[in-house]
């Protein structure tokens, strides 16, 4: 591991008007190594991946690559020197092919600049190949579920010959199963001394993954370490500070309510929509946290949607508070005081050009206008109180929503709700891409809500918040609800196993 | 110490282009001051605000379209056929105020029709509204013909467009009265609010229980309003009602006027009072180059330069 630096950023600093992103931040990584990058959100860790893709000129310090000054803020140069970057969010040409993305921008030509369309096909082949990876060159991207995109993603570093691969929470929106297969693609890259710069919230896979990590905060490197030579709580200190891990350590041990008070909330018999889901039945109860898990493409998102009346289901019954309910849209089940959180949170979530203010009021508009005139005033004043019960950062309603980092802008969209003082409480994903800090926050008002006897149903990927908030746990495999445990008397490996259906 | 300093220069910078229209506006009115000193009497202001009503009352009415991503083309028809409908009716002596609803009626079915494809069959704006353009073109040609339709011995009727009140013309207060009320539904309504949030993220305001698609409706019934009471109001100050008014172009000086006001054509935030920016900053540059007998043909030239230099000032903003 004494290889020379194959990636090195000295003194790197950036300044936008007066907030420091970056503040005098050094980073190394040699071939071969797999690299954590951790912090909580607007730590610093995306500004100090924009100047290392070139994305960003730094307003001090220098980066070298192989002991080379590599020069700044220059994107096609970086990509040229071997610098590749998956980034969280796809970016791909959704409606082009695989192939064509994965040679986008640099298709190899003939003369008078056709594209070689035969050799373009069989050097992506030679690759898939090369890396076992099964994969249609012909899918339309667009069409593709999120996980096989994400493999897009990683042809097209390694088509390039990248040396240094930098994955921006490559993991947000896959599945367990999925995990584990980019896991291995990893190792299998870590052979070839391609050096990775891992990105993640998940403590698990850093565990599992990762030989080395930096920490940051507030814009520096606070802690550097060899992954063996440190434990979880330590990381959790450095990353979070001191507050707030002593919260999350004692939210672990909090009380569960399987099926909370008795009464039930939401009840679904049979509930079929053919070709997505079959024969799904659960009782959702006030007082209790139902999670269901499950892997990606087990339609659990399907479920929620229709639940909320956004799709409609053709089979079996649906009652809300002992009344059968079939909502012809949204509008139907908010009246029926149903909420929903979406997963992704900027398609379908914020209006992210309005502010925060408006953002919270947005579902209980009904509540701020005396005939035809908007309350703005008692708009502000319901804001200001959900961003202090909150504790939302900086506390400024007047703030744009696109302005907040990814788990403030979470904390905005389950807080619109909570005017509305919902029944039944539906999240997708509540925690995707949002850091340490901000996930025992939204964990904490999950519980709040719950003690105030709302029924709260969240779809969750990740077993580790499954485990931390669940007082029951359903298995969705392939459109059906298998199995709802009791949290307390379920083991991890039970779940692991079922999720994977009879295959596993 | 030079980052300090450094970061001093873009905020002014940026504010200037905050306010390049505003600016723009002012530097352009010294200029035709400057150059001809009639440009700044009374009257040739007034009469700026009667050649601006027309475009002006579309154009407010039409800013929520394009806030919420959409936009209109078929205006120009539809003021073409209010305007016939309301000459049928005075033809058929009908009291004035059954005249006048009949006209307004035509446009918010119009509208209504447009609204209720783009947001039930989500069809794009352009394409619905280019069709019902020619629908509508079509239909006031078999309406009305070839032939000019006069409207003679109708003063209550040729009141609207043509008459004054204290001393202005009186399209000029229907135009305020259409702004203040657009400004209001804009800034003070939950409606205003929630336009504003479709243009942002249509999914995301439907997911937080919006009828998103009766809003959409409701929007392109407004636009339709507004092309409809300019029709009445340029049959009554020309006396006339022809099939062919509002010609190919009446669109693009209503769409220009809200762009130029700054609301982005992609929808989202938007703002009924900067369209009236807009509006004026048109009228003043037309009435300018008029009154320096700039020839037409250098005028549109002129005029489609100054939208792009004003809309690229505008960029760089963002």
């Amino acid at each position: 591991m004494d290889a020379p630096a194959i990636l090195r950023g000295v003194g790197l600093t950036k300044i936008y008007g007066n907030l420091v992103a970056l503040r005098d931040a050094d980073f190394s990584l040699r071939p071969g190594e797999v690299r954590a990058l951790i912090g909580s959100n607007g730590a610093g860790k995306s500004t100090l991946i924009k100047v290392f893709t070139g994305a960003i000129a730094p307003t001090l310090g220098r980066v070298e690559i192989d002991g080379v000054a590599a020069p700044l803020g220059d994107p096609s140069e970086m990509i040229r020197r071997g610098i590749a970057c998956i980034y969280q969010h796809s970016n791909l040409a959704p409606a082009m092919s695989v192939l064509d993305n994965i040679f986008l921008g640099r298709q190899p030509t003939r003369r008078f600049g056709f594209v070689d369309s035969a050799r373009q096909r069989r050097e992506a082949r030679a690759l898939l190949e090369r890396h076992r990876i099964a994969i249609d060159l012909d899918a339309t991207v667009g069409n593709l579920p999120t996980v096989k995109q994400k493999e897009v993603e990683i042809l097209k570093a390694l088509a390039l010959d990248a040396r240094v691969i930098l994955m921006d929470e490559p993991t947000a929106w896959l599945a367990a199963s999925e995990v584990a297969k980019l896991h291995d693609t990893i190792r299998m890259l870590k052979t070839r001394a391609v050096g990775i710069v891992y990105i993640s919230h998940v403590l698990d896979e850093i565990f599992a993954v990762c030989d080395t990590m930096t920490i940051m905060r507030d814009g520096r490197v606070i802690a550097e370490s060899a992954v063996a030579d440190i434990d979880r709580p330590r990381v959790v200190h450095l990353m979070v500070g001191e507050k707030l891990a002593r919260e999350s350590a004692e939210a672990a041990h909090e009380k569960r309510h399987p099926r909370g008070t008795g009464e039930i909330r939401m009840s679904a018999r049979d509930l079929t929509k053919r070709g997505v889901f079959t024969e799904v039945s659960f009782d959702l109860h006030a007082g209790e946290i139902l999670c269901i898990t499950g892997l990606i493409g087990s339609k659990r998102t399907e479920l929620l949607r229709t639940l909320f009346g956004c799709d409609r289901f053709d089979g079996g019954t649906l009652q809300i508070d002992g009344r059968t309910a079939a909502f012809a849209s949204p509008t139907g089940a908010i009246a029926a005081g149903v909420g929903f959180v979406p997963e992704d949170r900027h398609r379908e979530g914020l209006m992210l050009d309005m502010t925060m203010t408006e953002n919270l009021a947005m579902a209980t508009l009904d509540r701020f206008h005396r005939g035809l005139m908007l309350q703005r005033r008692r708009m502000s004043e319901a804001a200001r109180q959900a961003i202090a019960s909150l504790s939302i950062q900086p506390p400024d309603g007047s703030r744009p929503v696109k302005l907040l980092s990814g788990g403030n802008q979470q904390k905005v969209l389950v807080g619109k709700w909570l005017n509305r003082a919902p029944r039944i409480l539906i999240l997708d994903e509540p925690t995707v891409g949002v850091d340490v800090g901000a996930k025992a926050e939204i964990y904490r008002i999950l519980r709040r809500e719950r003690e105030r006897g709302a029924a709260i149903l969240v779809v969750s990927s990740d077993l580790e918040e499954v485990f931390t908030i669940a007082d029951r746990i359903g298995v969705m495999v392939a459109g059906r609800l298998v199995r709802i445990h009791d949290a307390d008397d379920c083991r991890l490996q039970d779940i692991v196993r079922e999720i994977g259906g009879a295959a596993a | 110490m030079s980052t300090i300093n450094g970061t001093r220069s873009p905020q002014i910078a940026q504010r200037v282009a905050a306010n390049a229209l505003p600016l723009a506006m002012a530097a352009i009115v010294v200029v035709f001051a400057i150059a001809q000193p009639a440009f700044l009497t009374p009257d040739n202001l007034i009469g700026i605000v009667r050649q601006v009503a027309l475009i002006g009352i579309m154009a407010t009415c039409m800013t929520f379209v394009i806030m919420t991503g959409g936009v209109d083309l078929s205006v120009g028809p539809v003021l073409a056929i209010a305007g016939l409908v309301s000459f049928y009716c005075l033809q058929a002596d009908l009291p004035l105020a059954v005249v006048i609803l009949a006209g307004l009626a035509v446009g918010v079915l119009i509208g209504t029709f447009n609204g209720l494809v783009i947001a039930f069959l989500q069809l794009p704006p352009i394409i619905v509204t280019l069709a019902t353009l020619s629908i509508v073109r079509g239909s006031a040609l078999i309406l009305g013909g070839p032939e000019q339709h006069l409207i003679r011995n109708e003063p209550a009727y040729s009141f609207i467009g043509a008459g004054s009140l204290f001393g202005l013309p009186f399209s000029i207060y229907i135009f305020a009265l259409v702004a203040a009320v657009m400004i209001f539904v804009q800034r003070r309504t939950p409606l205003g609010l929630l336009v504003t949030a479709i243009g942002d993220n249509e999914r995301a305001a439907h997911l937080s229980g919006h009828r998103t698609r009766i809003t959409k409706t409701l929007v392109y019934a407004i636009s339709g309003f507004g092309a409809a009471l300019a029709g009445i109001i340029q049959s009554s100050q020309v006396h006339t009602a022809l099939a062919t008014y509002g010609p190919f172009g009446t669109e693009l000086d209503v769409i220009a006027a809200v762009v130029l006001g700054g609301t982005s054509i992609m929808g989202g935030n938007g703002s009924v009072a900067r369209t009236l920016l807009g509006v004026f900053f048109l009228g003043i540059v037309n009435n300018g180059m008029n009154i320096l007998n700039v020839p037409i043909d250098i005028q549109l030239i002129a005029k489609g330069a100054i939208i792009v230099i004003a809309l690229a000032i505008a960029a760089r903003r963002s």
